[in-house]
């Protein structure tokens, strides 16, 4: 399926979680990531259940929040 | 490749030293200018600029996050830089403040005088009636503020009863913790959405460098609050929306970072935190209670104290103890004067905190900028010197206030 990766078009497995994503498209300190999926922030909880589909958008963000306590 | 090693663009802890490496540089380099764009656009972590974010700076940040139980934290160059980066973050032109009245002059110094300049306006309240706090709330308030010890004035809030107040009306509750730290509590853990310390005091511990932090406990729902910038952000950011509002805004432009030099000074102090407030709490709390009833006291203020209205609250909060702070009264200030002038180990001066014993005369020093009835008000009065008391030999402590307490009650030419 393709996907939109920060702008960018990427080809990913067939109903891969973003977690699955993240490690795939080899993101830095994934801990750290914010995703966002269609415009929406996805809560961290949700990485290894949501399912993302074909034409989905994806953004991965770092907020320099600093010093995240919760990784 | 081992787990930190996804930790190694941001965290000055990845390489295995013992000591947090002092990353002493202003930019970052970049190998492309995609790449630095991707930084700066978000969608790549790393550095840019040490007024923005530092590796030595980020592993404290990510210590004290971590110490108090809060989301991510934003050190500062001082307790009143994290306070002023705070304010400015954060309210406008006809917001208000409610905040506890016998808190750090520098503070209140802060609120009445550049914050009133901008508009915004203070209202100052007994810390410990929670009650109070309630009837000075309008419309118009943003946010609430305290210390968990105020300074001078040794109260303690009831933060619980000010964070239920704070939920009700969708308001952070910001504690200042400088005089607690998080060895004694977690301000989290009563309630407070935002926590601050001045570094300098007892998280430094040794008068070595000036530094401040906040950090967001992640409780407050900055989607649903009072700040339409915030809720705005909250919606990209999520719970770290607040810290990189701050960042990006307030704390990016108004420059008031730490030097990674004293972001490691604050590291090593973190090391030994524990230990020292134990001995500072004991031998405060001796202190106060020798001094209580000598009869060239005139009264001691240490909340600690059995007989102080705010022992509850510090068994109930600060599990039985009370810092290393205490104030006590010589009757008038000459006498204060001559009590400090003749103490021969302890030190005069404006920290506190450190571990050696410090005193200083408050009224005409960091307040002496107020008429005396508002230093009344502000839980100052002229006879009051405030002890910080050091972690050395209890024994030596008291001797050296003995002697000049016995020294105070002579007359010099």
């Amino acid at each position: 399926m393709t996907l939109t990766v920060n702008g960018s078009s990427v080809e990913a497995r067939e109903s891969s979680t973003v977690r699955q994503l993240l490690v795939d498209r080899k993101v830095k300190m994934p801990e750290m990531v914010s995703v966002e999926l269609n415009g929406e922030i996805l809560e961290r909880s949700g990485f290894d259940t949501t399912t993302l589909k074909q034409g989905d958008k994806v953004e991965f963000l770092y907020f320099m929040g600093g010093g995240n306590g919760a990784q | 490749m081992n787990g930190n090693a996804d930790l190694a663009p941001l965290d000055g802890a990845h390489t295995g030293a013992g000591g947090v490496a002092i990353h002493q540089t202003a930019a970052y380099a970049y190998s492309t200018a995609q790449e630095m764009a991707e930084v700066f656009a978000g969608r790549a972590p790393g550095h840019i600029y040490t007024r923005i974010s530092n590796p030595t700076t980020y592993t404290l940040e990510r210590r004290l996050a971590e110490l108090e139980g809060g989301v991510g934290c934003l050190a500062t160059s001082s307790g009143m830089a994290a306070i002023a980066a705070l304010a400015l973050g954060l309210l406008r032109s006809g917001d208000e403040i409610v905040s506890a009245a016998g808190i750090f002059g520098g503070t209140i110094s802060l609120f009445r005088n550049i914050l009133g300049r901008l508009g915004i306006q203070t209202t100052l309240v007994e810390a410990g009636d929670a009650a109070q706090f309630r009837r000075a709330l309008t419309p118009a308030t943003r946010l609430l503020f305290a210390e968990t010890i105020g300074n001078p004035r040794m109260d303690v809030p009831d933060i619980p009863a000010l964070a239920e107040l704070a939920r009700e009306r969708r308001l952070p509750l910001v504690i200042d913790s400088t005089l607690t730290t998080p060895a004694l509590v977690r301000p989290k853990e009563l309630g407070a959405d935002i926590v601050i310390h001045s570094t300098t005091k007892f998280i430094n511990g040794h008068g070595t460098a000036i530094g401040g932090a906040l950090i967001d406990a992640g409780t407050f729902d900055w989607a649903k609050g009072p700040f339409p910038e915030l809720r705005a952000l909250a919606r990209n950011a999520g719970g770290m929306a607040f810290l990189a509002h701050l960042r990006m805004l307030a704390y990016r432009d108004l420059g008031g970072c730490p030097a990674p030099g004293n972001s490691f000074l604050m590291l090593q102090g973190l090391e030994t935190l524990e230990a020292r407030m134990q001995a500072h709490c004991e031998n405060a709390r001796k202190l106060a209670e020798r001094l209580s009833g000598h009869p060239g006291v005139a009264w001691v203020n240490y909340p600690g104290l059995e007989s102080s209205p705010f022992h509850g609250r510090v068994r109930k909060f600060f599990g039985g103890r009370a810092g290393g702070l205490l104030t006590i009264g010589l009757g008038e200030e000459r006498r204060a004067f001559r009590f400090v002038n003749a103490l021969r180990r302890a030190r005069i001066a404006a920290n506190l905190g450190e571990t050696r014993t410090l005193v200083i005369h408050p009224a005409s020093t960091i307040f002496h900028e107020y008429e005396a009835p508002d230093r009344a008000r502000m839980g100052v009065p002229e006879d009051m010197v405030r002890v910080s008391v050091g972690i050395g030999d209890f024994e030596e402590i008291l001797q050296d206030a003995l002697q000049a307490l016995a020294a105070s009650d002579k007359e010099v030419p």
